[in-house]
């Protein structure tokens, strides 16, 4: 039995009242049409009612898929209706046989006024399920705007925290340091390198946007450092047309892509390696890379904050007009590539400015 | 009384021979005998050079400033050369471990070069602080600190997308499911086919991560959005941001039994 359990899920205290209540108003309703007495009207609209509502229940429970849940439901209404109305004879005393001959009539009056009434509330029952229905929907695209807010929010957040790595400058001022006493020439210009980036890297923290060609020159000076710092070990090669300079695009996204070069890269794999930025559009996409030849990604490494960052920011700005795609550069390394649809809306927060849900 | 020597370990030459023209200037007696890129090859070093000082960088590629303090041990007298670290120049603080930083402070190396004098001059090789265990321990907490260990879990997901490798972090996949030969990886932009049997992913990836939802379905928790009864006794998943729905087999309906 309790694997059937199941079946009578719904049948709860409220509905039992409900269709009690409306199995009274009936009764009263039809009570002038008939010489039958109220309470003879209303036993019979209990009979019917409650049948009616258990296998109404069952039906809308049933796990099948023949036929669709309405078809069950209607059907389920017609046959509670035959057996409330014979139940009613029953309880009332009256002889079985003579319901099918001579008192054929009052019984199929009885069935009718049951399967009106049944759907009539069954109608009632699916308007107000599907304002429930409705109601949710809101719920879950009105949680999914806060969601997305609180996203565009974090991300923003992240990267007005995303400061320039004080071990990154202290170590290049240490550098410095040497250099003004051994090479005054190659002090100033890791000098100028540096300031290159901090100026770049400063300010466009609370910026939505900036351009293909910003981000490119912010990401040569910090390379220049790196490449002094490193000596031979690291070389870097730019690939980014004059015409997509102007491009706008999102802050930070690819000195970080190129600092994970660097550092998770080139700089582990002891010998000498390269990274190659390189920007190009096609097909109405602007793709912007950041390719190194390192010692490649293990499966099981983590995948990094940066990277989580850089997919959030992605989301927020451009819903899924742009992705970040990771490959295995050739014959090792990484390459790591921002792919933003050019007709997509340009870094624009779209979802904080829009507070209208779609599902209303 | 033969000179002091020492051998100095950072990854970027020009700060090796910065520290060695001060160390040279504070310190004249004081031979460098060996400088390196990285802590590799330590044992070969201290055989060859037996050097009664290490200044080692924390931070390098290959092998960190730590990891080399460790194979040291008590055989160096060691001290961390460090550009910054909050967390790492506290414990050293707390441990009086010797430590300089970058870029340099004359007056603090020149009060480190005195120290270091006396505690060689003391004639403990092993050197005061470095001897007791109470440093390896911190040398134990600052190395889990600074290189947290590569998980037991598979991160990303290799797959072939054309004539390039895709590298797909496994928070991106929604759920992982075979399909004869191959695996299908479905994410919200797409899907590929890897060869990793299910089998194998369900004891690479992280268990709490991802649930084995029937003989064929892996599905990333995260990417649930709701589950409901289905035929019989499976059950339906419904994932967030894609169309297709899984079964959940009558063996794994457990999973789901107290949401």
């Amino acid at each position: 039995m309790k694997d059937h359990a199941y079946l009578f899920e719904g049948l709860t205290l409220k509905r039992v009242l409900l269709v009690s209540l409306l199995c009274v108003f009936a009764a009263t309703a039809i009570v002038w049409f008939f010489k039958n007495t109220w309470l003879d009207l209303l036993v019979s609209a209990l009979c019917v009612g409650y049948t009616s509502m258990v296998f109404f229940t069952m039906a809308t429970n049933l796990r099948q898929r023949r036929v669709p849940p309405w078809v069950a439901q209607v059907a389920s209404i017609i046959l509670g209706s035959f057996v409330g109305t014979v139940l009613a004879g029953v309880v009332k005393g009256r002889d079985f046989g003579s319901m099918f001959t001579e008192r054929l009539f009052g019984v199929l009056i009885t069935m009718s006024l049951g399967i009106g009434f049944g759907c009539w509330a069954v109608w009632i029952y699916y308007n107000r399920e599907r304002e429930a229905k409705v109601a949710a929907e809101l719920a879950r695209a009105r949680a999914e705007r806060s969601e997305l807010e609180k996203n565009v929010l974090q991300a923003r957040l992240a990267l007005m925290q995303a400061q320039v790595e004080p071990h990154f400058l202290f170590n290049t001022l240490a550098n410095v340091q040497h250099l003004v006493e051994v090479d005054p020439p190659s002090a100033s210009r890791m000098l100028e390198s540096l300031i290159q980036y901090l100026r770049a890297a400063l300010p466009r923290m609370r910026e939505d946007t900036t351009t293909v060609g910003r981000e490119t020159d912010m990401a040569k000076a910090f390379l220049d450092i790196h490449r002094m710092r490193m000596g031979s070990r690291l070389d870097y090669v730019v690939e980014v047309p004059e015409a997509l300079r102007c491009r706008p695009f999102p802050p930070m996204m690819l000195i970080t892509l190129v600092e994970n070069a660097v550092i998770h890269g080139v700089d582990p794999c002891c010998e000498a390696g390269t990274i190659t930025i390189r920007a190009s559009e096609e097909g109405g996409k602007l793709r912007f890379s950041v390719s190194d030849t390192g010692r490649g990604i293990s499966p099981k490494k983590g995948t990094g904050v940066g990277l989580v960052n850089i997919r959030e920011r992605l989301k927020a700005l451009y819903g899924t007009g742009a992705r970040l795609v990771m490959e295995e550069n050739v014959p090792r390394g990484v390459v790591a590539t921002i792919e933003v649809d050019v007709s997509s809306p340009v870094a624009a927060p779209a979802p904080v400015a829009a507070p209208t849900a779609q599902a209303a | 009384m033969e000179a002091p020597t020492a051998v100095i370990a950072d990854d970027e030459p020009l700060l090796r021979s910065q520290l060695r023209l001060r160390l040279s200037r504070l310190w004249p007696e004081l031979v460098v005998v060996h400088e390196m890129e990285n802590g590799r090859d330590i044992e070969q070093v201290i055989a060859a050079h037996q050097p009664r000082l290490f200044f080692l960088d924390i931070h390098m590629p290959g092998v960190n400033g730590l990891e080399a303090a460790r194979v040291v041990g008590k055989r160096a007298h060691v001290v961390f050369v460090t550009a910054f670290d909050q967390y790492a120049v506290e414990a050293f603080e707390q441990g009086a471990i010797d430590y300089v930083l970058k870029p340099f402070n004359e007056e603090r190396l020149a009060t480190t070069v005195e120290r270091l004098k006396e505690r060689l001059a003391g004639g403990t090789a092993a050197g005061g602080a470095s001897g007791n265990s109470h440093m390896e321990d911190l040398i134990e907490q600052l190395a889990s600190r600074l290189a947290p260990r590569n998980g037991e879990h598979l991160r990303w997901i290799k797959a072939s997308v054309g004539q390039s490798v895709r590298l797909i972090p496994v928070e991106e996949v929604l759920f992982f499911q075979s399909d004869e030969k191959y695996t299908r990886v479905v994410t919200a932009e797409g899907e590929t086919l890897i060869r990793k049997p299910i089998k194998e992913l369900l004891d690479e990836l992280d268990p709490d991560r991802f649930w084995q939802v029937h003989r064929a379905t892996i599905v990333n928790v995260d990417a649930i959005a709701s589950v409901r009864r289905g035929l019989k006794d499976q059950a339906e998943i419904a994932l967030k941001g894609h169309r297709e729905t899984l079964i959940v087999s009558r063996n794994f309906t457990h999973l789901f039994k107290q949401m």
